[in-house]
């Protein structure tokens, strides 16, 4: 299990970057923490011609808080991004989320962004860009472009950027009046290696109406996704019983789950509902993240 | 043929030099390169911890970074970790603890614990269960793994380090 | 004397342990000019070789050569597992495949490299042509009469068949007035240890060999090696460096150490190879695949009448060296009477072949899976019956006061405390107090919880008649020590074991300090060098502390009555007069007239003024071949309490308890150890671990993110007690407990799962309990009820 020979380059800022992928994009992939990538290499399973390290960009290392967003750098770590005073304080979800990824020693190296752009369908990081509205800011040699966590992941590890493209950074939304949320997620083991997790974000008015709802989920299809008829079935009214049994019957029927030797495919219907079920108990007692 | 690249890392506070190709992993490098033995490959694709080490002060999987990449970077193994001919404090209560048998696993633990302890000086044992579960051992069942590091950290605490 | 032996002492091993300065197999020093393999796997669980183009893969740079299958054989015979049992049906294998591929991930091509990446880079160029074919893959359909056959020799894929009846069996069965039955099946696993395999084999000057390899079995290794590849065996040398966990997937023989140790003497170079963990987890043994058909006849009190058991067990592709694949077939037909006064029994007992990749020996063989269908029943008797199913098997086991008892298959029980200890283990967890707060539905805060019970026998430290009895009549059984007393009075011991993390350094020192009369830090243990130790069996069945124990004492023994004899003589007394303390011989009863241990040796090895003893040889060391009785028998309870979560499935363990007995302990906190990993391996394998195939016999999960391991935050803190009932039948009174851990472990979760779920009325007869399987049932009875 040794990885296929690459040649390397880092180079020491964005234009670097771009230069090289604009050279090589098609057989070329960007290493940032390494965390999945690696991994499908030492396998031999993904082998690309050369490997292109952000990690020499500093420019890349950033938190910056807008009025309305967060915004992550491609090289912020998870672990980095997980203790970030601001992230725990505007976006406690993605904070939340991150807590999920992986042991602490993954989390020290893998990158928030590339978690995102490498796309796995039973990540946490994908769930939680999706529950935050967030922007995607990607870069290429023809500029910048914003594409909606929405319509960034296209399938298993499949995203919208192009070879000779990368994700700059992601632009998460802070959390804004009385807005709670939570990441739940099971698996096989105690800790680790989802079969299905849930990624909940709900905001309310001052009568307890549910205003805004956001509801994620891996391990419902080859992309982490939203459940629109669970966001609909909450919108604009009380979370009550009556909502909460709404919003679980759709995340039962409104996702296609893949069965592999972890759990088939009824085993994560069922359990997703039972994630949104109590993610919603959770919320409705104000018990958040 | 891929070009080899010179790089150079703090290794247990030792400027060490290498010429390797891209696709070297950390841990080989440490291993056959450096001859650091210690830092054991258990999977090869970061999920059993045996290749913990830690790099820039925090731990990591050496076998998920290609040594190219960490050009530069401080690296701290297994042999790193104590001073001299004294066992650490964590060393010694993994001794006292019968906290390893194979000992395959325990470099990787020894520095998990030790990125855990520093950060976490006081954690129960459902906090030291979390932070040993991103690393297997398949002997020992983990009690006696528990038990030291709740001892080392006592330790740790009374020494005020 | 007894200084040493059962006392807690601190592991010599930790040391350079926790340095990272231990040397295990990918540590071991390379000599320049090492040339390292690659094994070309094969993809299709079935198939003809067509062709094997090496070409491009030997024109790589870096590579010394490609070998197929028939280059290779040309070096090594075709290997044979030598079971010689009735019923059995002998099939060779060749280490590297020729002609047909039988399992995914035989290897069909070796690469041999400057440099082990580029040794992967080559594994990609061979091109190798297949014609596949049709696989058997399930072990029920592979005994159908259509099936792919997987070798000429085997008809019917029936690779063995064992029946056997107690006199009158049937009369027993149909008098007794209750019967209950079940198919239980038990998922395949792997022992998974953390360090892969691996071997070194180094070209000395005249011929000779050094083979280095993570094995737990050096000598037998050094055999079969020398047979099968044609080399002396005097000029092969087995060296064992630190193993990182064995479990009995190190004591077996592989291909790939015959490929190892014949291409170093081909090439006359060094040669290595390091197995990764994709290999590991496809090409190492597996174990557990079995199905347990059993009928129990009991009367209205529990008390069972007679047993009736159809066990089925999957050899894999081919039959392994050195145990072949009979020994988890005839061990759970034999050993699954367990603890129980089971008088009147019979069996049918079938390993059957498959495409699948071969199984062996993992900790506890078939002891697990058959007291998973033993202990089920106990639990279905108990509820058919309404009598709690503690009170069932504490009516059915033997009593201490009946010991020795020779069970129904003819295995003695010396000595034991099968009620006792399952007493304590309900009193450590709360047994009555857990069942009087537990409602009919078991639900209590929104979880289902249960408690469950594995009460066991384990076969330990097996001599050669207990190899006999199972077809392995080249398996010796014997191990042993050879104890020197050297000139300066420290003490060196050798003994035919290879640890892999059991603390042998300082338990046998322990042993032979005792035996001896000197002080523990003057014994020196040396093990896993064939060069260095007498011939013996090695480290596997919990059979150490039994066979290596008892050797050294033995050997001990005889040095201590020969430095008995030189004190004397020495001192002017009589021989019966000495007496040893603290490494000192003194005239009984008067300490000051004595003599030291360093004075004594030096005296035998004529380095001082005195003399010997008239006829006394020279020289202070003994050797002794010590072959235990069939088997010493260790009992044990294990009592797992559960929480069975309604919604998702997941089973949590909320309090663990055992109570071991293996005879006299030599360490308890080594002890202690082997419980808590056995029960770590055995909960892995009861809720999460097993090796899944699909239909074509493809492994669905190797590497670590799909086979999972169970972490510190799945095994709960085990409340842990001991008795000791030291065993009559052999030197030193230990019994084995290498395996008890794991074999308790898996039916106490599984009974504890099933009387949680009881009130669903949902049994359990198969493992793991993953949380799919388990919710799915709960949501299978609740949508049924509320329909």
């Amino acid at each position: 299990m040794k990885p296929a020979p690459f040649a390397f380059a880092q180079p020491d800022d964005l234009a670097g970057l771009l230069l090289a992928l604009g050279e090589h994009g098609e057989d070329a992939r960007i290493l940032a923490g390494g965390q999945s990538l690696v991994p499908l290499m030492n396998l031999r399973m993904v082998q690309p011609a050369m490997l292109i390290s952000l990690n020499r960009v500093d420019a890349l290392d950033f938190v910056d808080v807008e009025d309305d967003r967060i915004v992550i750098g491609a090289r912020v770590r998870q672990a980095q991004a997980e203790e970030d005073e601001a992230v725990r304080r505007h976006c406690p979800l993605l904070a939340d989320a991150l807590s999920f990824v992986g042991g602490q020693s993954n989390r020290n190296r893998g990158t928030v962004c590339g978690s995102l752009a490498h796309g796995d369908p039973l990540g946490e990081p994908p769930a939680a860009a999706l529950a935050l509205d967030a922007e995607m800011r990607i870069v290429g040699p023809h500029g910048r472009r914003t594409v909606p966590a929405s319509q960034f992941f296209l399938g298993a590890l499949e995203t919208v950027i192009a070879a000779d493209e990368m994700l700059e950074a992601v632009a998460v939304e802070r959390t804004r009046g009385d807005e709670r949320s939570c990441f739940l997620e099971v698996g096989n083991r105690a800790h680790g290696f989802a079969v299905a997790g849930l990624a909940l974000r709900l905001r309310f008015d001052a009568a307890g109406t549910v205003t805004l709802a956001r509801v994620a989920m891996i391990g419902a299809g080859d992309t982490a996704r939203r459940i629109a008829g669970a966001e609909t079935a909450l919108t604009g009214r009380a979370l009550d019983e009556a909502a909460i049994a709404e919003a679980v019957a759709h995340a039962r029927t409104e996702v296609d789950p893949p069965s592999d030797v972890h759990a088939d495919a009824g085993h994560r219907r069922h359990v997703l509902g039972v994630l949104l079920d109590r993610g919603l108990r959770r919320l409705a007692e104000g018990d958040d993240a | 043929m891929i070009e080899k690249l010179d790089i150079t890392l703090i290794v247990n506070g030792r400027e060490r030099h290498a010429r390797v190709e891209p696709r070297r992993l950390l841990a080989d490098v440490l291993r056959h390169e450096l001859g650091l033995k210690g830092t054991h490959i258990g999977c090869e694709h970061g999920v059993c911890g045996a290749c913990t080490v830690l790099l820039d002060g925090r731990s990591a999987r050496s076998c998920l970074h290609f040594a190219v990449a960490v050009d530069g970077a401080e690296i701290t193994t297994v042999e790193g970790l104590g001073g001299g001919d004294e066992l650490t404090p964590i060393q010694q209560a993994f001794h006292r603890n019968h906290a390893l048998q194979c000992g395959y696993c325990t470099p990787g633990m020894l520095v998990t614990v030790q990125e855990f302890l520093a950060r976490e000086p006081d954690p129960d044992d459902a906090a030291i269960r979390r932070a040993l579960s991103n690393n297997i051992c398949r002997c020992t069942g983990y009690a006696n793994i528990v038990a030291a590091v709740r001892e080392a950290a006592r330790a740790l605490r009374e020494a005020g380090t | 004397m007894n200084e040493f032996v059962g006392r807690a002492l601190l592991r010599r091993e930790d040391a350079h342990l926790l340095r990272g300065e231990a040397r295990f197999i990918d540590d071991v020093p390379e000599p320049d000019g090492t040339l390292h393999l690659g094994f070309v796997l094969s993809p299709h669980a079935h198939a003809r070789i067509l062709e094997v183009d090496t070409a491009a893969a030997a024109a790589l740079p870096g590579i010394q050569a490609v070998l197929t299958g028939a280059d290779i054989a040309a070096h090594v015979q075709p290997i044979v597992a030598e079971v010689e049992i009735e019923g059995y049906r002998r099939h060779g294998r060749d280490v590297v495949a020729r002609d047909l591929v039988r399992f995914v991930g035989e290897a069909v091509a070796v690469v041999v490299a400057e440099d082990p990446y580029v040794a992967q880079d080559a594994i990609e160029l061979v091109e190798v042509s297949y014609e596949p074919l049709a696989a058997s893959i399930d072990m029920e359909a592979t005994t159908a009469a259509d099936a792919p056959r997987v070798h000429e020799a085997v008809p019917g894929n029936l690779v063995f068949e064992g029946r056997f009846a107690t006199e009158g069996f049937d009369e027993a069965f149909a008098a007794a007035p209750h019967v209950l039955k079940e198919r239980f099946k038990s998922g395949r696993v792997g022992g998974v240890p953390l360090e892969p395999r691996g071997c070194l084999a180094v070209p000395e000057p005249g011929g000779a060999l050094t083979f280095y390899t993570s094995t737990q079995i050096p000598h037998m290794l050094r055999t079969a090696v020398a047979k099968y590849i044609g080399c002396p065996e005097s000029r092969l040398r087995v060296v064992v460096p630190e193993v990182g966990g064995g479990f009995g997937t190190k004591a077996q023989i592989y291909p790939e150490e015959f490929v190892t140790a014949a291409l170093a003497r081909h090439f006359r170079r060094p040669v290595k190879w390091i197995q990764d963990r994709r290999e590991e987890l496809i090409t190492d043994i597996h174990s557990r695949d079995h199905i347990y058909e059993v009928e129990v006849a009991f009367d209205g009190e529990g008390l069972v009448q007679a047993l009736r058991s159809r066990v089925r067990t999957n050899a894999g592709a081919y039959s392994t060296l050195p145990f072949g694949c009979t020994l988890e077939t005839t061990g759970g037909a034999r050993m699954i009477v367990g603890p129980y006064r089971i008088t009147n029994y019979a069996y049918v007992a079938q390993a059957v072949v498959t495409h699948t990749g071969p199984v062996g020996a993992y900790r506890g063989v078939a002891q697990p899976s058959c007291y998973m269908a033993i202990e089920g029943m106990m639990d279905r008797i108990a509820r058919h019956l309404d009598i709690d199913p503690a009170e069932v098997r504490l009516r059915n086991m033997v009593p201490t006061a009946e010991l020795p008892w020779t069970n129904v298959v003819g295995v003695r029980y010396d000595t034991g405390s099968y009620q006792e200890s399952l007493r304590a283990a309900m009193e450590a967890i709360d047994y009555e107090g857990f069942r009087a707060g537990q409602p009919a539905d078991r639900l209590v805060d929104g979880k289902y919880r249960g408690i469950g019970i594995c009460s066991f026998t384990e076969v330990s430290g097996t001599g050669a008649p207990g190899w006999r009895a199972r077809g392995l009549v080249r398996l010796p059984g014997f191990d042993t020590g050879l104890v020197r007393v050297e000139p300066s009075g420290e003490v060196t011991a050798f003994v035919s074991h290879a640890h892999a993390g059991q603390g042998h350094y300082t338990t046998f020192a322990q042993v032979v300090a005792d035996a001896l009369g000197v002080d523990f830090a003057d014994v020196t243990i040396i093990e896993g060098d064939t060069a260095a130790v007498p011939y013996g069996t090695g480290t596997f069945a919990s059979r150490s502390a039994v066979t290596g124990g008892g050797a050294l004492i033995r050997a001990a023994t005889k040095v201590r009555d020969k430095m008995r004899r030189i004190a004397a003589h020495i001192l002017e007394a009589a021989v019966e007069d000495v007496v040893f303390e603290a490494g000192r011989a003194h005239v009984a009863g008067v300490e000051g007239h004595g003599v030291d241990m360093r004075r004594i040796a030096e005296t035998a090895y004529a380095m001082n003024e005195l003399t010997l003893p008239e006829g006394e040889d020279f020289g202070l060391e003994e050797t002794d071949f010590y072959d235990p009785p069939l088997v010493t028998m260790a009992n044990a309870s294990h009592i797992a309490r559960v929480a069975v979560d309604a919604e998702d499935g997941r089973v949590e363990i909320e309090a663990y308890a055992v109570v071991h007995d293996c005879g006299r302990l030599i360490n308890p906190m080594i002890v202690d150890g082997q419980i808590h990993g056995g029960v770590a391996q055995g909960i892995g394998e009861a809720l999460m671990e097993e090796f899944v195939y699909d239909d074509e016999g493809q492994i669905q999960n190797a590497t670590l993110l799909d086979y999972l391991l169970p972490t510190a935050e799945d095994i709960p803190d085990i409340t842990l007690g001991h008795i000791e009932s030291p065993t009559i039948d052999a030197v030193g009174g230990f019994k084995g407990v290498g395996e008890g851990g794991v074999i308790g472990a898996v039916p106490a979760v599984l009974n504890a799962v099933g009387d949680a779920l009881s009130g669903l009325g949902i049994e359990i007869a198969t493992k793991p309990l993953r949380p799919s399987l388990l919710a799915g049932e709960i949501r299978k009875v609740r949508d049924g009820s509320a329909s």
